[in-house]
């Protein structure tokens, strides 16, 4: 594991030299995965998880099934190579944890009354971890979903803040994460209603209020680049169509 | 109907599609819509637009050179504001929230002029539901004195992904041919393979009445080894043995 820092912010900037309201880069794959009804690949930053949609699909056992809405099944996993020192591949703690809260992060958002008595299963793999797993986690799984073609209300989007020598920072990278003095993630809709907050470590109520406000700048950024690539993917197909129709239409003025 | 493939096997019922596809494209009143004109009556799209952008935040790449939001053929995605309950009425992978119209689904809008729907054709693979008049795949796992009950395994254009709205299924005496049943077992046989039509989602009933549907493999009853169709009758390769059913025209070809 990588030694503390003796500081943070030298000269206004961040040790990636980011400055304090910056993400780091992110990269979108959609549809990597044949087999899932929708996936997708994200990096954010030296971040790399992987996330997968099955379902709705009937429930097992089924004294599980509701008979008025779908179950979320929401599975964070980190791989054992995800960090420096290998970890005990399964659920834990800090698994179980991150995992219920981010089905609590959907739950609200999905049309789950439309499917009666299934099971909607997201799987959240880090393939690589470095400080804000969950938001990228949740990221993943909100355009895996749109992905899948689930009826839901809003995408979801995930940013974490936090405060490093005394300063309100966006997006933690690790030496913030492990060493800084808070960190909270948020994830929140298109309407800036929140799904998801967590606090670990410590903050004044106006430190919080202005952390929070900072995280929906960064959750706004990150719906603007969810967005960019649903549109990139699904939108082609109707571009292209445009080019058949100007091509119709040349043939008719020409007939 | 026909059907496209498009990726991972997922098939769209093509006529349909392209249909609503070209009449979006081309701003023309398609056959749902009555036939009145559109384009004229969607001024007021224009104006509920510009307050939405502000509440999208970090959506600057909506839309691009396409028609404003809240007219017809705009592409959106779950939790875009497509127009007002003062406007349209929410129709298809819509949802209503405070007034407004917003989209659950990522696909182009398409307004049904005449009734005043707004709904939101899916361009993503979405999940499959059985609907009234789908046909469906499945094999006879009880026969009653005036019923067979059968597992739905599949429907037609449905591939890859589970039917979410699957049900045990049930074919009356009534339903299984134009003509009079003496005996369910001289139709059915325990272990057929079928194809129906579904007549009711609620219960699940299914019906076999018309010449494609029936059963499309069935297998001996004394040896369970897979008949084969000798005209009108099923004879057993094996044992030599003759059943009656109602046959599919598709009987033995695979074909689904």
């Amino acid at each position: 594991m990588s030694e503390r820092p003796e500081r943070f912010i030298i000269d206004g900037k961040r040790l990636d030299g980011r400055s304090f309201d910056e993400l780091r880069p992110i990269k979108i794959e959609l549809s990597p995965l044949d087999r899932a009804d929708g996936s997708c690949y994200l990096e954010w930053g030296r971040n790399k998880v992987m996330a997968a949609v099955y379902g709705p699909r009937e429930l097992h056992p089924r004294h599980r099934q509701n008979m008025t809405r779908a179950v979320m099944q929401f599975r964070y996993n980190m791989a054992s190579f995800s960090v420096d020192d290998r970890i005990r591949p399964g659920h834990n703690r800090r698994s179980i944890e991150i995992s219920k809260v981010s089905r609590e992060a959907f739950e609200p958002v999905v049309f789950t009354k439309f499917f009666p008595k299934t099971a909607i299963d997201v799987f959240v793999e880090v393939l690589r971890a470095d400080a804000g797993t969950r938001t990228a986690g949740i990221n993943a799984a909100s355009l895996a979903l749109a992905d899948a073609g689930i009826p839901m209300r809003s995408l979801v989007s995930a940013c974490a803040v936090g405060k490093v020598d005394g300063e309100i920072v966006l997006d933690l990278m690790k030496e913030e994460d492990n060493y800084g003095e808070a960190d909270v993630p948020v994830a929140m809709t298109v309407g800036e209603e929140i799904t998801l907050l967590q606090m670990d470590g410590h903050l004044t109520p106006k430190e919080f209020y202005k952390a929070l406000e900072l995280a929906k700048s960064g959750c706004r950024q990150v719906y603007g680049l969810q967005r960019q690539a649903l549109v990139e993917k699904y939108n082609k197909d109707y571009s292209v169509d445009e080019d058949d129709a100007r091509s119709d239409a040349g043939g008719d003025s020409d007939e | 109907m026909e059907y496209i493939k498009i990726n991972r096997g997922i098939y769209i019922r093509l006529k349909k599609r392209t249909v609503l596809r070209k009449a979006v494209r081309n701003n023309e009143p398609t056959r749902d819509d009555g036939g009145s004109g559109r384009s004229s009556s969607y001024g007021s799209g224009g104006s509920s637009n510009s307050s939405s952008s502000g509440s999208n935040g970090g959506g600057s790449n909506s839309g691009n050179n396409r028609a404003p939001k809240g007219r017809p053929g705009t592409f959106v995605l779950p939790g875009d504001f497509i127009g007002t309950t003062e406007e349209f009425r929410s129709g298809d992978r819509t949802y209503e929230k405070a007034g407004g119209i917003y989209a659950a689904a990522t696909g182009v809008t398409m307004v049904n002029a005449a009734k005043r729907f707004v709904s939101v054709i899916p361009e993503t693979n979405t999940p499959p539901i059985l609907r009234k008049g789908d046909v469906v795949v499945g094999q006879v796992t009880g026969l009653r004195e005036a019923l067979a009950l059968v597992t739905i395994a599949g429907a037609e254009g449905v591939v890859d992904r589970e039917i979410t709205n699957v049900a045990p299924a049930v074919v009356h005496v009534s339903n299984v041919k134009k003509a009079y049943v003496k005996e369910l077992s001289y139709e059915f046989g325990l272990f057929d393979i079928l194809k129906a039509k579904v007549i009711d989602i609620k219960n699940m009933r299914l019906d076999t009445s018309e010449p494609k549907m029936g059963v499309v493999k069935a297998f001996c009853s004394k040896c369970r080894t897979a008949m084969v169709r000798h005209d009108s009758k099923l004879k057993c390769p094996d044992c030599g043995r003759v059943e009656t059913r109602k046959i599919s025209t598709d009987y033995g070809t695979g074909i689904v």
